[in-house]
Order: structure tokens, then C-alpha cells, then sequence
């Protein structure tokens, strides 16, 4: 595991890209310290970070793009898999040092509130608070991004589909808002992902009958649940969409509130991602 | 050392490897010969664990594949076809880190490599990037990159593809050294490869194991008995008569006719040597031998044959590809055998090679 980790990590710094992805987070952090901090009189220090979580969207699907899809066109997968390492030990070694690369600048991130306390009003806990649920946020935005490398061998493909993935996470809460109790809306959006659902299913089981079975039958109880339970199902749906919203834990930092909740969630994602991750490899073996 | 039972591998519907058992000993260098997509890699893949097989098990020095994973992979160095380097780095920290990956102590990892790239040529190339290096350097890189860890058994798919032919002797007396030490399994379309390296050959058609044994065994288990190719001085019929007065002589086939010498291919049963007989048989008969050769069955008539039952037209077609690019290769053998200084038995092969398109050429003639 720690050859994977110490190759993987320098493999990083050896290349332009470690350098730049670097540069590009410091860029914003000063940025957004300046204007909120330093500038706007703020003395919580996530208020900056949270600023400018956008572009953790580029920032982590770039990073973790190469991951496993590069290794699988390469074909080095086939020395990690043939080597006396773990399963575990090569999704961990490679985990860690995505992680490693993310946590480069915000190790010095926590350099600004010691800069903030120099020149006079910063709230040190909500700060430090603040970066560590960054922190959290970010590392499981990287294991989801990683896990999605493990299901392409093309570099853009899976950066593309982290970002797509990442945007889509980014916007829920306001696209939640659209779902009120008894609207059309909600009903045309469980109808899509039905019918998505049932074409998944067709397509696994290359079987025309299943497919539209499963549609029928959704289609029927989905009606009755519309008509008759219209609260309990718009409500039970927002609220998987809001499990989805994977920056909306961090606002309870930026609020200045120790959120226990939002790290136990975000490891949550971590550890279910980690474990897809494995999944992904040990199936390549069987296909 | 390698037990293989009963190994199935499914794609979809296609049969990639269909039920092949195998038991490897220790010490002895195996060659898997077949024609492109008879299965070799996919086998070479499911013994170092890479792929799972569909059913069937494998176990390496006692450890299963699938159950102790880790036991049985560290007894194995494996050379994929493609080499699986790390394009970014030095061969010498790509050697360090697949030393730390296969659990090299600390303090012998360096000796270990430093070794390795001695005994695969790489010493200077260490500090060049990967990619900046030829395909036979690659290849070498992910050759020393197996000899890592000193493991027993060491698995070469189509180690010399692509190689330049100096290349391919390098590498190939390279494989005779390591067999002296380690158990080695190669995989090879070249026949001529196969039979000088390998102790013992495993020939696969369609996924399927269609025969094992040492190149001589393979040769002599496909013909009932050798021939014997004469050629003397006299006409046909008297050559024929002479000949069929020798006790244990079935069947004599003219296969020449030429300024009064006659050219026969004699059927000689199982283990017996009739050749004293036959040329003192032709010398009462006032027949003076002019030449008298034996033949046995090449490995590439082994292979065709095995192929063919299996059903397999395509190998008909490598083969005489085969026969173009195996030029090359089997001169710089004795070019190689040669610098040496030995002498290898597969001369035979070559002589009688040209023994039959002697025969082929005087039957054209004839017509």
C-alpha cells in the first residue's frame, strides 16, 4: 500500500498537473481570504472557503480523472493485481494520495487564520472547524470521482463524468426546492427516473417483457401513491435528494456550528465509494 | 510446483480457455504454443491471478489463487505481453517500487535490482525515462521487473514479440539462464522458440489443451513409427525389391527418380533401427547408399497436426506465416550457437526441414 501511495504521489509532483491543480487552489484560497477576510472583516475563515467551492468541481474530477482509468489503458493495472498487494491495499494507497495531493493546499490554508489572528479579529475554532469540514467535504468528492475512474480506461471520460456528477450534486438543493407536495413536477420527475430504471433493467436482463413489466407496474403504484399519499412520496424523494447534496453539510461549518453529523455523512460517502471502488476491480477480473 | 484443474474461462458466450488441466514441476522450462487467440494469455492471466476463472482452480506452490491470494502471487514474477510500465519513471525507480510492491526487504531492495538490471542489460538506461526507452528496452524492464523478489516460478508471455532479432537472442539465452534456477512458463507462436527453449511444451488450440510433452515426445507420439529417407544408386524396382526383403519394412514410397538414383521414404516401426539392415539389404542388391537420414516429426508437424484435429484452419495459416518470420530467428540461432560455442541438437530440425522440401522439389520435378 505505501509503495502505491509514495509512487503515486510523487508521481503527481513529477508531472505539470500536481503543480498546477496546486497553484490553482492557492490562487482561489488567497483570493477569497483577501476579499472575505482580510477585506470584508469576516472572522470565520470557512466563509472564504465556502466562496469558492466551485471550483472544487474542476479541481477534484482533474485530479482524480487518472486514477484508475489511466492505469487500466496503460494495462498497469497488471502489475498492481498481480503483485501480493490487497485489493484494499491498492484502493487505500491510491485513495491516500488523492488525499495527499488535496490536503497540499489546505495545509496551508490553515496558515491564514494564524495570519488573521497576527492582525487582530478571528474566530480560531469556527475557522479550524471549517477546514476540516472542508476537508471532509473534499475527500469525499475525491473518493466518488475515483470511484467513477474505475469505470472508464479514458482520462476525460472520467473527468467529465466526475464533473457531471460533482455539478449535478452541486445544484440539487435548489432543483429540491422544485419538488412541492402534489406538483406535476414531481410526478413528470419520478416517471423519468422510472422509465430509467426499467430501461436499466430491460438492457441488464435483455429481456423486453421485464423491462416494461417493471415500468407497468412502477407506473401503477406510483399513480395510486400520487393521488392518494402525495406528502409522504414528494417528501421521502427530496429528502434522497437531499442524502445527494454533497456540499450542503459543509453550510453548517460556514455557519460556525461543529457539525458531528456532516462528518459522519461525508465518511459515510467515503467508505461506500472506497468500497464500490474494490467492487469495480475485483468485477474487471470476472468479465 | 503449479496445479492447474479443470480451468474454464467464459466471455459472454465465447469459450476462451475451455477446460485445461495441467501440473507444473519444478524447475523445468514449459512452453504454452498456440496460434494467436487459442487462450495462452487469458491462461497466463488466470495463473497470476490478474483475471478469475470462470471455473477451475489454481494452486501455486500449494497456495490457491483466489483463496490466498497474496501467498501464491508472491511466488510468481509475471511478464504480461504488454510490459505494465510506469511510463513517467526511471528504470530504476520503477524497479524500486515494484520491489517495495512485491514486499522486498528494505536492505535487499536495492542489491535485488541493481541485480536485476545486470542480468537484463539495463544498467545504462537506469536513469533514463521509460518512455524515452525502445520496446526492447521496455521489454527488458518488465523482464527484470519479474526476476524481482527471487520468485520460484516466473511467467513470460511472448517474452521476444517485437524484439529486434539481436534482442531475441539476448533474451532468450537470458530465459536459459533463468531455468537453470526457477520454474519458467513462456508463452510462444514461434515453434522454433518453443523447441530450443522448453523442456516440455503444452500445445492449446481453441482454448483447449490438445497435448503435452517434451518436444521429442510430442514428435514421436503423432507417428506410429519414423522413416527412413534413402537414396541409392539403381532403378526403382530393384531398390523397392531389395528393400521390402528387409524384415520389418511395411511400406516404401518412391519419392525420387534421378540419374539413376532412387529416392524412398521407408516405414520404420516404433524403436526399431533398420538401417544396417536396409543398406546392407542394398548392398547385396548391387544398390550402393548414396544418403540415408531419419526422420522424425518436427514440432510443426506436431503442432499442424494437433491444430487440425482441433478443428483449427487458422493454424494452417500462422504456420506459414510463421515459416517466413522463423527464417530469421532460426538462422540467428546458429549464429548464436555459434558464439557459444555449442552445438544444439535442433540441427535435426533444420536438416530435415530441408530434407522434405528436398523431396517436395524433386516430386515437382517429377511431374
Amino acid at each position: 500500500m505505501s509503495a502505491i501511495f509514495k509512487r503515486e504521489f510523487k508521481s503527481y509532483y513529477s508531472g505539470m498537473m500536481g503543480w498546477l491543480l496546486t497553484g490553482v487552489m492557492l490562487l482561489f484560497g488567497g483570493l477569497y481570504f483577501t476579499a472575505a477576510n482580510l477585506q470584508g472583516g469576516y472572522t470565520n475563515f470557512s466563509i472564504a472557503l465556502y466562496s469558492f467551492v466551485i471550483v472544487l468541481l474542476i479541481f477534484i474530477p482533474l485530479l482524480c480523472m487518472r486514477s484508475f482509468a489511466e492505469e487500466k489503458r496503460s494495462k498497469t493495472d497488471q502489475l498492481l493485481l498481480t503483485s501480493p498487494v490487497s485489493i484494499t491495499g491498492i484502493v487505500l494507497g491510491k485513495y491516500l494520495a488523492l488525499l495527499a495531493m488535496f490536503a497540499v493546499p489546505v495545509a496551508i490554508f490553515s496558515l491564514y487564520p494564524l495570519i488573521m489572528l497576527m492582525l487582530g479579529g478571528v474566530d480560531l475554532v469556527a475557522s479550524y472547524a471549517g477546514i476540516l469540514g472542508y476537508f471532509f467535504m473534499g475527500a469525499a468528492c475525491i473518493a466518488v470521482c475515483m470511484y467513477l475512474s474505475t469505470l472508464t480506461e479514458n482520462q476525460i471520460i472520467a473527468a467529465l463524468s466526475g464533473f457531471g456528477v460533482l455539478l449535478v450534486s452541486y445544484l440539487l438543493p435548489s432543483i429540491q426546492t422544485l419538488f412541492t407536495t402534489g406538483s406535476g413536477l414531481a410526478m413528470a420527475a419520478f416517471v423519468v427516473i422510472l422509465l430509467a430504471v426499467s430501461l436499466i433493467v430491460g438492457l441488464r436482463s435483455r429481456s423486453l417483457t421485464l423491462g416494461a413489466g417493471v415500468f407497468v407496474v412502477g407506473f401503477v403504484l406510483l399513480t395510486i401513491l400520487f393521488n392518494t399519499r402525495s406528502a409522504v412520496l414528494t417528501s421521502a424523494f427530496t429528502s434522497v435528494l437531499g442524502a445527494l447534496a454533497l456540499f450542503e453539510p459543509f453550510l453548517e461549518f460556514v455557519n460556525g456550528l461543529f457539525s458531528v453529523t456532516a462528518l459522519v455523512y461525508y465518511l459515510g460517502v467515503i467508505v461506500l465509494s472506497l468500497f464500490l471502488t474494490g467492487q469495480a476491480l475485483e468485477k474487471r477480473r470476472w468479465n | 510446483m503449479i496445479q492447474v484443474e479443470h480451468l474454464t474461462k467464459r466471455y459472454g458466450s465465447h469459450l476462451a480457455v475451455d477446460d485445461i488441466s495441467f501440473e507444473v514441476e519444478e524447475g523445468i522450462v514449459y512452453g504454452l504454443l498456440g496460434p494467436n487467440g487459442a487462450g495462452k494469455s487469458t491462461t497466463m492471466n488466470i495463473l497470476t491471478g490478474y483475471l478469475s476463472a470462470s471455473s477451475g482452480t489454481v494452486s501455486i506452490d500449494g497456495h490457491d489463487i483466489l483463496e490466498e491470494a497474496g501467498a501464491a502471487k508472491a511466488c510468481v514474477g509475471y511478464l504480461p505481453e504488454q510490459p505494465p510500465l510506469y511510463v513517467d519513471m526511471t528504470p530504476r525507480e520503477y524497479l524500486l517500487f515494484v520491489a517495495e510492491l512485491k514486499k522486498v526487504k528494505r536492505a535487499e531492495r536495492i542489491e535485488q535490482v541493481e541485480q536485476a538490471m545486470e542480468r537484463t542489460g539495463l544498467i545504462e538506461m537506469e536513469n533514463r525515462l521509460i518512455k524515452n526507452l525502445s520496446k526492447g528496452y521496455r521489454q527488458r524492464v518488465g523482464l527484470a521487473a519479474a526476476l524481482l523478489g527471487n520468485p520460484k516460478v516466473i511467467i513470460l508471455d511472448e517474452p521476444t514479440v517485437g524484439l529486434d532479432p539481436a534482442q531475441v537472442i539476448e533474451i532468450r539465452s537470458l530465459i536459459k539462464e533463468l531455468g537453470k534456477d526457477h520454474t519458467v512458463i513462456l508463452s510462444s507462436h514461434i515453434l522454433s522458440e518453443v523447441s530450443t527453449l522448453c523442456d516440455k511444451v503444452l500445445i492449446i488450440a481453441k482454448g483447449k489443451l490438445v497435448a503435452q510433452g517434451t518436444p521429442e515426445e510430442l514428435a514421436q507420439r503423432l507417428t506410429a513409427g519414423s522413416a527412413l529417407n534413402i537414396t541409392a544408386l539403381g532403378e526403382a524396382d530393384a531398390v523397392m525389391n531389395a528393400l521390402l526383403t528387409v524384415p520389418g519394412v511395411s511400406e516404401v514410397q518412391i519419392t525420387g527418380q534421378q540419374n539413376g538414383e532412387t529416392s524412398v521414404t521407408v516405414q520404420v516401426p516404433q524403436g526399431e533401427d533398420l538401417r544396417a539392415a536396409v543398406s546392407a539389404a542394398l548392398a547385396a542388391a548391387g544398390c550402393p547408399v548414396l544418403g540415408l537420414t531419419t526422420a522424425s516429426m518436427s514440432l510443426e508437424d506436431v503442432f499442424l497436426q494437433l491444430t487440425a484435429q482441433a478443428g483449427d484452419e487458422e493454424a494452417q495459416e500462422i504456420l506459414e506465416e510463421q515459416e517466413e518470420d522463423a527464417l530469421c530467428p532460426e538462422d540467428l540461432e546458429f549464429v548464436q550457437d555459434a558464439v557459444e560455442g555449442t552445438v544444439q541438437p535442433d540441427g535435426e530440425i533444420g536438416q530435415e526441414d530441408d530434407a522434405s522440401a528436398q523431396a517436395e522439389q524433386e516430386e515437382a520435378d517429377e511431374k
